[in-house]
């Protein structure tokens, strides 16, 4: 195999694999949130933005290093969470239909925060772009790949899996499944159902943030990155199947291969599309998604 | 009965004189419709933060006042129209002007001409502003289509026949710079080998990266929008392409300092840039201004907003009477024969409205966290119709 080829096909599974576990974040952040208390958060590409834009703040205004940069702003995820959930969410937990309600709060969040960002952040630039995490490049055979971007991949995997660890061996992880399935058998069996809305909606977001952070520390970003991560992360949680952290992680790293290779057989505007054609067509088979129990 | 008329003639010319009077110490009201918020709120403020400049002498003591009335249009046709007509109709403004956005000001462009607004846009590229038949609306900054064009004569100067791999952003502003420059390329000798369009919303570009390395390129003509432009010139970097190579049609002042000190050596286009060989004096206090009020150097944005309200004063002086016509103003602003203020480049219009068009190419010298050195290396103006812009540009 030539250099060449080499390096367009080592680019494209870098691509497709940094991709993919950032989508999976977002994705499965979303997916427990929607598993536990029904809330189709529309608010969640804002959220990711948030996140990125005080990762920015941090490190680029106030000089932190953009690891501890890192660890503030996701940190900073657990009591913006509490408050809301205070504040907002806990409100609808007994309203039937809650799901509507839950769309329609979190699309007014996404018109608040849209609208702060553009009257700061986006009088202050038009990009913007966090310090290297890790300088320099790794050359794997002919391929330099940026350090930074490898750290930020690597950090991904490593947060999916503890996370599907805490989900699947944790007793917390446990108590959270059961109330996917069915929360009127799990507070029967002693699980207290609202505390683990609670913990849903903080750690669901806590992953949204991370995503956030991980992909400013890869890329450059603006404003509009919100709205490509909300429709991407929902398209992932119908496809993967609403409430299921499997098929969130699986169907992510799958969007982010696709992507990659439709961009490189087809182009990067069909490799664009091509996951939302994807979407209608399983959707047609399989309506309630891949993953759905 | 003659007594009579008289006195009524008498009271008829006082009254005429009494209200020529107030009109003549009325301030000449300009709609300045912009974006203060919504996507592209940044080049919004940056042109009202060069126009502030303006405006602390733009009123010397005796002269009719000029007054700027700012609308936000939250970077939303709408509510650019919305605004216009809000300007036109209750505010009856002499002209109107501001938008930084092709979209907001294509939808103030189509009003403008149906109602005979004369409307002057700052900053806007897109070529069918001044589509043939535009009789009110005059463009300041040069079209689109146009900047392809003066990429490939600079790139033809570099290296005759040289290969250039061009990589841009699907977005209506991208779409016509690489239209002029795949036009004008082929006409002095130069072959574009791969051309890659990434939809709105990407955020990687690994994968074309290593395409268009594969290519060996001796250029590549780098045309992203927003982050992405900065991820996809890191990207080409990461992957082995020297900076040298790298060919930017339009530099702002982020996208320098965020393109950082790795990007040394890489060209960019501008029509105005604190670096510039000859600036005026003036050209120097404004950007010393700029830079102690914003903490960045201008860059052409903010000098077209500044240079917009010159226009207007100069119009006004050379033909007073244009201050409360709307008609007499649009001619006296399409007759206009001046320079920018700040760079000494002629400021001349043709029968659409569109400005003589020019070029500066500049190389990065040096980039550090609120300023950056760059060389100006390539200067070339044209006619706007030097090539077809408006066929290649629906």
């Amino acid at each position: 195999m030539s250099d060449t080829t080499l390096i367009i096909l080592l680019s494209t599974i870098t691509t497709g694999l940094m991709l993919g576990l950032i989508f999976s974040l977002v994705a499965v952040g979303v997916t427990i949130i929607y598993g536990s208390i029904w809330m189709p958060n529309a608010a969640n590409g804002q959220f990711f933005l948030l996140a990125a834009l005080f990762a920015w703040s941090t490190s680029v205004s106030w000089g932190l290093q953009p690891a501890l940069a890192a660890l503030l702003v996701i940190g900073s995820s657990v009591p913006l969470s509490y408050a809301l959930e205070i504040l907002l969410v806990r409100r609808f937990y007994d309203v039937p239909n809650r799901n509507i309600s839950y769309f329609v709060l979190t699309l007014g969040i996404t018109q608040i925060l849209s609208g702060i960002f553009s009257i700061t952040y986006g009088v202050w630039s038009d990009q913007f772009q966090l310090p290297p995490l890790v300088p320099g490049v790794t050359m794997l055979g002919p391929f330099p790949i940026a350090n930074n971007r490898l750290a930020a991949m690597l950090i991904a995997a490593v947060l999916l899996a503890i996370l599907f660890a805490l989900l699947r061996f944790h007793r917390y992880g446990r108590a959270l499944r059961a109330v996917f399935q069915n929360r009127d058998a799990a507070a029967l069996r002693g699980v207290n159902v609202r505390g683990i809305y609670r913990m849903s909606f903080v750690l669901g977001n806590a992953v949204i943030f991370a995503g956030g952070v991980l992909f400013a520390c890869a890329y450059s970003f603006d404003l509009t990155i919100a709205w490509t991560m909300a429709i991407t992360a929902f398209a992932i949680m119908i496809i993967g199947g609403p409430g299921s952290v499997l098929g969130a992680l699986v169907i992510g790293i799958v969007f982010g291969l696709t992507q990659a290779v439709a961009s490189i057989f087809a182009s990067p505007t069909i490799a664009a599309f091509a996951y939302l054609g994807a979407m209608l067509i399983i959707l047609l088979f399989r309506p309630s998604g891949l993953f759905a129990r | 009965m003659q007594k009579g008329y008289k006195i009524l003639a008498t009271g008829c010319a006082l009254a005429l004189a009494l209200s020529t009077t107030a009109l003549a110490h009325e301030p000449v009201k300009v709609g300045f419709v912009t974006e203060l918020t919504g996507p592209w709120s940044f080049f919004g403020t940056s042109c009202i933060a060069g126009l502030k400049l303006a405006e602390r002498h733009l009123n010397p003591a005796g002269e009719r006042k000029i007054e700027f009335e700012v609308v936000d249009d939250q970077t939303k046709s709408d509510h650019a129209l919305a605004a216009a007509r809000n300007l036109d109709v209750q505010s009856k403004v002499i002209a109107l002007s501001g938008p930084t956005s092709s979209d907001t000001a294509l939808a103030i462009n189509g009003y403008a001409e149906q109602n005979r607004v004369p409307f002057i846009v700052p900053v806007a590229a897109f070529p069918q502003l001044t589509k043939p038949g535009t009789h009110y609306t005059f463009r300041i900054e040069p079209d689109a289509a146009g900047w392809g064009y003066a990429i490939a004569q600079f790139v033809a100067k570099r290296k005759p026949s040289a290969k250039i791999a061009l990589v841009y952003s699907d977005f209506a502003l991208m779409r016509a710079i690489a239209a002029g420059l795949k036009y004008s390329a082929p006409k002095v000798g130069l072959k574009i080998e791969p051309e890659i369009v990434f939809p709105q919303g990407t955020s990687d570009a690994t994968v074309q990266a290593a395409q268009v390395r594969a290519a060996h390129p001796d250029y590549v003509v780098v045309i992203g929008a927003g982050g992405f432009d900065n991820t996809l010139t890191n990207e080409l970097l990461d992957i082995g392409i020297k900076p040298d190579q790298i060919i930017h049609p339009y530099g702002i002042t982020t996208q320098v300092l965020n393109w950082g000190q790795r990007s040394v050596g890489s060209y960019y286009g501008t029509f105005f840039d604190a670096n510039l060989d000859k600036l005026t004096a003036e050209g120097k206090q404004f950007v010393d201004q700029f830079r102690t009020q914003n903490g960045r150097p201008p860059s052409y944005i903010e000098n077209y907003c500044y240079t917009t309200a010159y226009i207007i004063r100069e119009a006004i002086d050379k033909n007073p009477s244009a201050a409360d016509d709307r008609e007499k103003f649009r001619d006296a602003i399409s007759a206009l024969k001046t320079k920018e203020p700040t760079s000494g480049i002629p400021i001349v219009f043709d029968k659409n409205g569109a400005r003589k068009e020019y070029m500066y190419f500049m190389q990065i010298k040096d980039v550090q966290k609120t300023d950056y050195k760059s060389k100006q290396v390539f200067y070339i103006d044209w006619n706007p119709e030097a090539i077809p812009v408006y066929d290649l540009v629906k």
